[in-house]
């Protein structure tokens, strides 16, 4: 599947800013089952600087130092995006094998099984969620039925609520509420997944605005969306779960970056030079399969 | 174990009644309570100076560090930061031939920890080949991706490192925890020796006790060469007054000539860090980094860090900055390496560890873990990643565990072993230490300092002792409470002397390479307004009190105007009682009045306190002296009078000491633009109160009286207090020091002498303002001065102010922040 993705995010300060520094984490990544055909990014005030890189986990990342006086920042992206599904193995490990073989290996690649194996900045292993999780992971249950189980309990058991949670919440309060958003649904499906000594990674990406012929509207789209990528051991590798929406990742979802939680990842980080706070950020997106060939 | 007797000699006198603690072992005895040679060589040498003059010595020892103390405090709520190691009495005496033990020891895991940092942030083999586990690295907090095949400008991780040891049972030493994020301590080993080597010079030079200033030379020799011409030098990146340490990383700053910066001072543009300084922005090339790294970057670390410096890394990576140390080298601190360490010293060196470190099991791994749990009742349990000198909470001894305790235990080592280490319990040594009147042994343990130089690695001949306040032994127990000692080594030649520091200790302000940054003009500005906003207050409760105990109805008349006055600062609450005694102490003391003398001296503080490496001990005393007469609870048994008096006498003498002490360099500028901007500002304050229309004589003496001109005024006019002779003297006379007209004729010569101004003709708004008000001040009539003109020169003061203030003293980095998915 071909989609075309456009993404605009906004900035507005209460003053004057005569200096800024952002890091935008937009870009759809090129991976195994995803290539970006096409992308564009512009900015607003026009003069600011702009250069690629890649951080350590292979995240495309655009760094922006705007040296104009400007009392809003925009970022606008346009992007083109094959998707491809993605297999699903058939007879995975035990989860306790997978958790022994994560420790085991001798691999520190950015998508080496070690680096999501603990606790991060967003996302503990508190023993409330760790309960909640050990119901799916019975004594040598498959790695893959055991998480498909938790996916599908976390979108059964966790309410779907904007309000109820804000971009710092921790998982163990969204937890307790049974309420939240996609963020919240990954933080918590990812601590509960660590509690049991599995990696697990986070991931920030984009579902498709309009659903598939047929299937209800997916929550997550028309903004930023998040899920998870579970590890399955050396033979499987990573393969993605959409805990908010109960899904395998597949042919609606485009990945733009993958880090340990929400922190790694953040779309929009940055540093003002200020006497005045900043007054708001938006983010409009649309997420939509190509009509016409590739501009 | 029998203890040492009395044998005649006063200094061994000392040592009378010592007994070591059953079953440890003791630097100044041996085991069968007997004093070892080279102790008995200092008890010897301080006997000599016999027991009065000896009583004497040890006073002038807790008097130089109380008054390194008094200058060194931090101010903030919660009342922490004194000092947290007194210094004992007696140093900590190591032979010369142990010693060399020692420094072979330290350097060679200075090595092994360099080496360690070069593979993991490199090719990383030691993973690949199986002999540190993936999961021991990456479990690291202190593992930054983001610096991963980085190599770091000059090429070393590490250019402080230092190791905590202590002496086991066995007699050997053992290296307890390893120091490589940003090791504190040096800066208070050197005050401990400038303090003991003064008291106890006789000794000190007769033992011949090893120098400390060639380790720091060698320091600071390593670290010029990674600048180039053109910046500001060396700088000490400090996370500032509220952390712990931060008296020593300002004493150190100073010592070495550092200018001492925050991470608000820095700023990356074009790919380089820039100090903001008041003469703009100007090039940092290396940093002696006492942030922890996750803070050193809230763009690519820590993004909530506030005390960062936004961009950071990315300079790193571009090779323009040298961290001292290294972003990522307090890895080496991680507890669960230790396990490690004995192998890769054969791995990386192809040598054993010279000096044993804690036996250590990382549960990570099946077999150790099983180790662990079956010998749970001998060994402590740790967090693995925690830094190795983290203690207490976080370490729990297994024999001490209830049977439910170990269960819970033994069920997360199953789940999560990774986040588990066992460690041997170690018990360590002790030294005498005064207690109670009397020599006492404590446990102890030492930092040991090495500074990486361009061939190898150089050791500081001494180092930071502690010892516990409680006689336990166990390693785990050692914690905050206990004091500090001076090392001396015994030395076998004698070097040359040589120390870093001033002769004059009370040097006011340090050439700091002709470098001011923003933040430290700011805080000079600010108290500079706050000292004479104090003074402001206090000669207007002065006043006040005085005169509401007059019947005169004109007296209690200008007594409320007074109040009105003091109302407006917030100094009493709004409805404008008189001065009774019970209203001017707290107008005087009050903590909760904003605006009250207390209020205002406590403000002045707290810029004071950021300072700490540009104000004299002299200046920082006077303003503790000030806070004195004007605390509440302080001991002082007076009234409001008693006390303004005492108050307006420090801040004259304090006066004084910046007028004719503090050398005139552009600091000293903004201090005196903050004191003539806020003078004069009370100056139109109270002459717009008191000394317009048709004030009252009773009023005109106050106005007078405030503005400290009575004496001038009775020796110029002869007649009774009159409005129009009052005000020009007060407003318009530039001859009067205390006239609105002399702080502005004052002001623009200073403006004139900052950085920027008047080289020119291209006047900055600063300059231009304070042309404007002298224009306004000068050449006027007494009779022009009318509430008009009043407002006209209030403005400009304030005009003045904010423009200098946004030239000079603001602007920083601020974190915007992000939005979250699906909103």
């Amino acid at each position: 599947m071909i989609f075309d993705l456009r993404v605009m995010t906004i900035s507005t300060y209460e003053g004057d800013v005569p200096f800024a520094r952002h890091v935008l984490r937009l870009r759809p990544v090129d991976k195994p089952g995803q290539r970006v055909l096409d992308f564009s990014i512009d900015v607003e005030p026009a003069s600011a600087s702009l250069s690629e890189g890649v951080d350590f986990f292979g995240n495309a990342d655009t760094s922006v130092a705007v040296s104009e006086t400007h009392q809003r920042f925009i970022a606008r992206v346009r992007a083109r995006v094959e998707v491809r599904a993605t297999s699903i193995p058939g007879v995975t490990p035990s989860w306790e094998d997978v958790a022994r073989s994560a420790l085991e290996s001798r691999d520190l690649s950015p998508d080496a099984p070690a680096h999501f194996l603990y606790p991060s900045r967003m996302v503990g292993v508190p023993d409330v969620i760790r309960t909640y999780a050990e119901e799916s992971f019975p004594p040598g249950r498959a790695i893959l039925e055991a998480a498909l189980d938790f996916n599908a309990r976390l979108r059964a058991d966790i309410a779907y609520d904007t309000e109820a949670t804000d971009v710092s919440t921790l998982p163990e309060d969204a937890f307790r509420l049974r309420r939240g958003v996609c963020q919240d649904y990954a933080h918590i499906m990812i601590s509960g997944l660590r509690a049991m000594g599995l990696p697990a990674a986070y991931v920030s990406g984009f579902i498709r605005t309009l659903p598939p012929p047929g299937q209800p509207r997916r929550e997550g789209a028309d903004s930023m969306h998040a899920w998870v990528s579970v590890w399955l051991g050396d033979a499987y590798g990573w393969l993605g779960l959409d805990p908010t929406n109960a899904l395998i990742v597949g042919e609606e979802h485009v990945v733009v970056a993958t880090g340990r939680d929400y922190a790694d990842v953040a779309p929009l980080d940055g540093v003002i030079v200020s006497a005045g706070a900043q007054r708001a950020v938006e983010i409009a997106v649309d997420l939509a399969p190509a009509q016409t060939a590739a501009p | 174990m029998s203890s040492v007797g009395a044998d005649g000699l006063f200094g061994i006198g000392l040592a009378h009644g010592y007994r070591a603690l059953d079953g440890v072992s003791d630097e100044m005895v041996d085991g069968s309570g007997a004093l070892r040679p080279h102790w008995r060589r200092l008890l010897d040498l301080l006997g000599e100076l016999g027991s009065e003059e000896l009583d004497a010595r040890f006073e002038q020892l807790d008097g130089s560090l109380r008054s390194a103390g008094a200058s060194f405090r931090v101010y903030d709520a919660s009342g922490s930061g004194e000092r947290s190691w007194p210094v004992s009495r007696l140093p900590l005496l190591i032979d010369a031939q142990e010693w060399r033990g020692i420094e072979a020891g330290v350097i060679q895991r200075a090595r092994l920890q360099e080496a360690l940092l070069q593979d993991v942030y490199g090719p990383q083999t030691l993973v690949a080949e199986g002999a540190l586990p993936a999961a021991l690295v990456a479990g690291s907090p202190e593992f930054l991706r983001p610096l991963t095949k980085v190599r770091p400008r000059g090429g070393k991780y590490l250019r402080l490192y230092a190791a905590d040891l202590s002496r086991g049972p066995d007699g050997r030493w053992w290296v307890m925890a390893d120091r490589a994020q940003a090791p504190s301590g040096a800066g208070y080993a050197l005050e401990n020796r400038l303090a003991s080597s003064a008291a106890f010079a006789e000794a000190f030079g007769a033992i011949g006790v090893e120098r400390l200033a060639g380790f720091f030379q060698s320091f600071r020799e390593s670290l010029a060469q990674l600048t180039q011409p053109g910046g500001v030098g060396v700088c000490m990146l400090s996370p500032g007054p509220m952390n712990e340490t931060y008296v020593e990383q300002a004493f150190l700053a100073r010592y070495l000539g550092y200018l001492l910066v925050e991470g608000e001072d820095l700023t990356v543009r074009d790919e380089n860090v820039y100090v903001r300084t008041v003469a703009g922005l100007r090039r940092a090339d290396a940093l002696v980094r006492r942030l922890d790294a996750d803070f050193a970057d809230p763009l690519e670390l820590n993004a909530h860090s506030r005390i960062g410096v936004a961009g950071l890394a990315r300079v790193v990576r571009a090779g323009n900055v040298a961290l001292a140390n290294a972003l990522g080298a307090g890895f080496s601190e991680c507890r669960a390496l230790l396990g490690f360490l004995p192998n890769l010293a054969q791995r990386l060196l192809g040598e054993d560890l010279i000096l044993p470190n804690v036996a250590t099991w990382w549960c990570g791994q099946a077999r150790e873990r099983t180790h662990v749990i079956d010998n749970l009742h001998n060994l402590a349990i740790a967090p693995s990643f925690a830094p190795a000198s983290s203690t207490a909470s976080d370490v729990r001894l297994g024999a001490e565990l209830t049977a439910r305790e170990r269960e819970r235990l033994i069920e997360a080592l199953g789940r999560r072993g990774m986040d588990f280490v066992g460690q041997e319990i170690v018990s360590l040594s002790t030294m005498p230490v005064w207690r109670e009147g009397r020599l006492t042994p404590r446990p102890f343990q030492i930092r040991v300092f090495a500074a990486a130089t361009e061939d190898g690695w150089t050791i500081m001949p001494g180092g930071f002792c502690r010892a516990s306040a409680a006689p336990d032994a166990r390693a785990i127990s050692m914690q905050q409470g206990g004091v500090s000692a001076d090392v001396w080594i015994m030395g076998e030649a004698r070097g040359p002397a040589q120390s870093l520091l001033p002769a004059a200790a009370d040097v006011e302000v340090r050439r700091h390479v002709g470098a001011l940054t923003s933040r430290a003009a700011d805080n000079l500005f600010w108290l500079g307004r706050y000292l004479e906003r104090a003074e402001a207050a206090i000669r207007l409760v002065r006043a006040g009190h005085a005169r509401a105990q007059f019947q005169d109805r004109s007296e209690r008349a200008t007594a409320q105007l007074i109040s009105d006055l003091l109302a407006e600062r917030g100094a009493i609450n709004d409805d404008k009682p008189l001065l009774t005694r019970k209203i001017a102490m707290a107008a005087l003391t009050s903590t909760r009045l904003m605006g009250s003398a207390a209020g205002v001296v406590g403000a002045a503080r707290r810029s004071a306190s950021r300072l700490r490496e540009r104000l004299s001990v002299d200046v920082v005393s006077a303003i503790e002296e000030l806070a004195e007469a004007l605390n509440a609870a302080s001991r002082l048994k007076a009234g409001p009078l008693e006390r303004a008096e005492r108050a307006v006498r420090v801040l004259s003498a304090l006066s004084g000491l910046i007028g004719e002490n503090m050398a005139q360099l552009t600091g000293w500028r903004f201090l005196e633009i903050g004191r003539r901007i806020e003078r004069a500002l009370n100056i139109l304050d109270s002459v717009e109160v008191l000394g317009l229309d048709d004030a009252s004589p009773a009023s005109l003496a106050a106005l007078l009286e405030l503005g400290d001109s009575s004496i001038t005024y009775a020796q110029r006019y002869f007649v009774a207090h009159a409005r129009r002779p009052i005000v020009d003297l007060l407003v318009l006379d530039d001859t009067n020091p205390r006239s609105c007209a002399f702080q502005i004729r004052k002001l623009h010569e200073l403006v004139l002498q900052l950085p920027g101004e008047g080289a020119d003709e291209t006047a900055t708004n600063a300059g231009r303002l304070a042309e404007r008000l002298s224009a306004r001040a000068i050449a006027r009539e007494a009779g022009d001065v009318d509430r008009s003109l009043i407002a006209n020169l209030r403005e400009d003061l304030y005009t003045l102010s904010d423009v200098i203030a946004e030239r000079y003293l603001s602007n920083r980095d601020r974190l915007a922040f992000s939005f979250r998915a699906d909103e």
